[in-house]
């Protein structure tokens, strides 16, 4: 499972929490995350923004 | 160890920030040998003034730890502090915006309006902005040659986007650009209601009386829009609801406020900021020209240069550590974007105005859950003008000395008079 980070804002999406308040079951890949998610604070797009591996 | 009290004082001192070099100068010291230290002006509490770029990220991202609405969320010297929880049933802030709440509640304001301001959702906008822009570029043509360009194209064209966004009719622009002056440049006798310079009080009760009649004018926005909704902004915050219930007063009137001031002087001073760029710069202005898709990098560059909003202020809500130095629940902490958008550790040359920084992180809109909301439609709009403007525009040089309003918060460019010719 990896955490990755919005360049825009910060926001961290990590696959072993998911974001269940958005309808993306913990475990979701970021590869399976939906094209059209947007980051949660900032608005930034999936296919726009480039998220950041943190760590492994 | 401290920050010597000359620094300190600098670096709160609305002059020092419209001279420009003398706060600048002030920030290199600081992040060169107290990056993360204390410092207490004359009259103010103590405060942690973190300069540093990597520093800010950190504390941004961490707003449960700190918070911005504990106390004044823009530093304020100790007396005026305690006047504004006198007059505000002792809240530490005189408007409760989105800049100046936590937690669940900020979740819950920024989701009113946050779906509308995507980079998704404002792409139906693009078309209507370029009328608005194109209308302004050729208010500015009209001048024959010379003008203004803070006051005839600057300070109105970001105003008529916004205003449009969020449903004030034209007629009532000259108010909210009054109003909006006189609230963020309370400090420049220029703008402020008095008309010159203040003492602390009278300056707080020109605030109090300019707050006051910005939240009679936005009552009448509400019934307004209670009976008629539309899909403005203003009738999206009249018609919120959380649990049910309507925004309470402070939160409406809070969000009617920051939505119709903030969300065009920072546009407006970027946008003034830049133009005193190109007009100091003849290659940059012929780069772009050349190679039209550096607009987006000028947008940028002109963003992180102009750093219209200077500061924002945090509180700890408990004991912490950052970059190795432990702050004290209940410590105060100036996050000073000025600084953090010269850092020579992020940005090569930072007091060279340049358009080849792709990839540095930009910080001059924040970061974390309090970015900026309208970074996007910013972006957006000071793209569609320049992409209107310098197509048609041959050359542009300054026509006298240009001029910063005095202020320490949000502020830019008051004068900047140009000399231009076109195609």
């Amino acid at each position: 499972m990896n955490k990755w980070r919005c360049r825009n804002c910060g926001f961290i999406y990590d696959e072993a929490q998911g974001l269940p308040s958005e309808g993306i079951a913990p475990g979701t890949r970021w590869q399976d995350v939906p094209e059209d998610w947007i980051c949660p604070d900032c608005g930034t797009e999936k296919s726009d923004f480039e998220m950041e591996q943190v760590r492994h | 160890m401290s920050i010597p009290t000359e620094l300190a004082n600098t670096i709160v001192d609305p002059n020092a920030y419209a001279n420009g070099d003398a706060v600048h100068n002030a920030f290199q010291k600081i992040r060169a040998t107290w990056p993360l230290a204390k410092a207490q002006p004359d009259g103010f509490d103590p405060f942690w003034v973190v300069s540093r770029h990597a520093d800010i990220m950190t504390i941004e991202r961490q707003n449960d730890i700190f918070h911005n609405g504990d106390r004044s969320t823009f530093v304020a010297p100790r007396e005026a502090e305690q006047m504004v929880r006198n007059v505000s049933g002792g809240e530490p802030n005189l408007i409760r915006s989105l800049v100046s709440v936590d937690g669940q509640e900020h979740r819950d304001l920024r989701a009113i309006v946050f779906p509308h301001v995507t980079p998704k959702a404002i792409r139906s906008w693009e078309e209507s902005i370029r009328g608005i822009a194109r209308e302004f570029v050729d208010h500015m043509l009209k001048f024959g040659g010379q003008c203004d360009f803070a006051r005839d194209v600057a300070f109105l064209y970001p105003l008529r986007v916004i205003m449009t966004v969020l449903g004030v009719p034209p007629e009532d622009e000259p108010f909210m650009l009054r109003l909006t002056q006189e609230l963020f440049s309370n400090a420049d006798p220029e703008f402020n209601r008095l008309g010159k310079d203040a003492t602390m009080q009278d300056g707080l009760q020109a605030l109090l009386a300019v707050a006051q009649q910005l939240e009679a004018y936005f009552s009448e926005v509400t019934k307004k829009y209670r009976a008629h909704p539309t899909a403005h902004v203003n009738s999206l915050i009249a018609n919120a609801k959380i649990n049910g219930e309507y925004l309470n007063y402070r939160q409406m009137m809070g969000y009617y406020i920051i939505a119709a001031t903030a969300g065009h002087d920072t546009t407006s001073n970027t946008t003034a900021a830049a133009m005193w760029a190109l007009a100091e710069r003849p290659d940059t202005l012929a780069k772009i020209r050349k190679d039209p898709a550096l607009v987006n990098a000028l947008v940028e560059e002109s963003i992180r240069w102009a750093v219209p909003v200077k500061h924002f202020m945090r509180t700890a809500t408990s004991d912490t550590e950052v970059a190795g130095q432990k702050i004290s629940k209940d410590d105060w902490l100036m996050l000073c974007y000025q600084s953090a958008t010269r850092d020579e550790t992020v940005f090569d040359k930072p007091f060279e105005f340049r358009l080849d920084r792709a990839g540095a992180q930009q910080i001059a809109f924040g970061y974390g859950a309090h970015v900026c909301l309208g970074q996007h439609l910013a972006r957006m709009e000071m793209r569609i003008l320049w992409e209107e403007l310098l197509p048609r525009l041959k050359s542009v040089e300054l026509a006298g000395k240009p001029e910063n309003t005095i202020s320490n918060f949000v502020c830019g460019p008051k004068r900047v008079p140009i000399r231009f010719t076109v195609n």
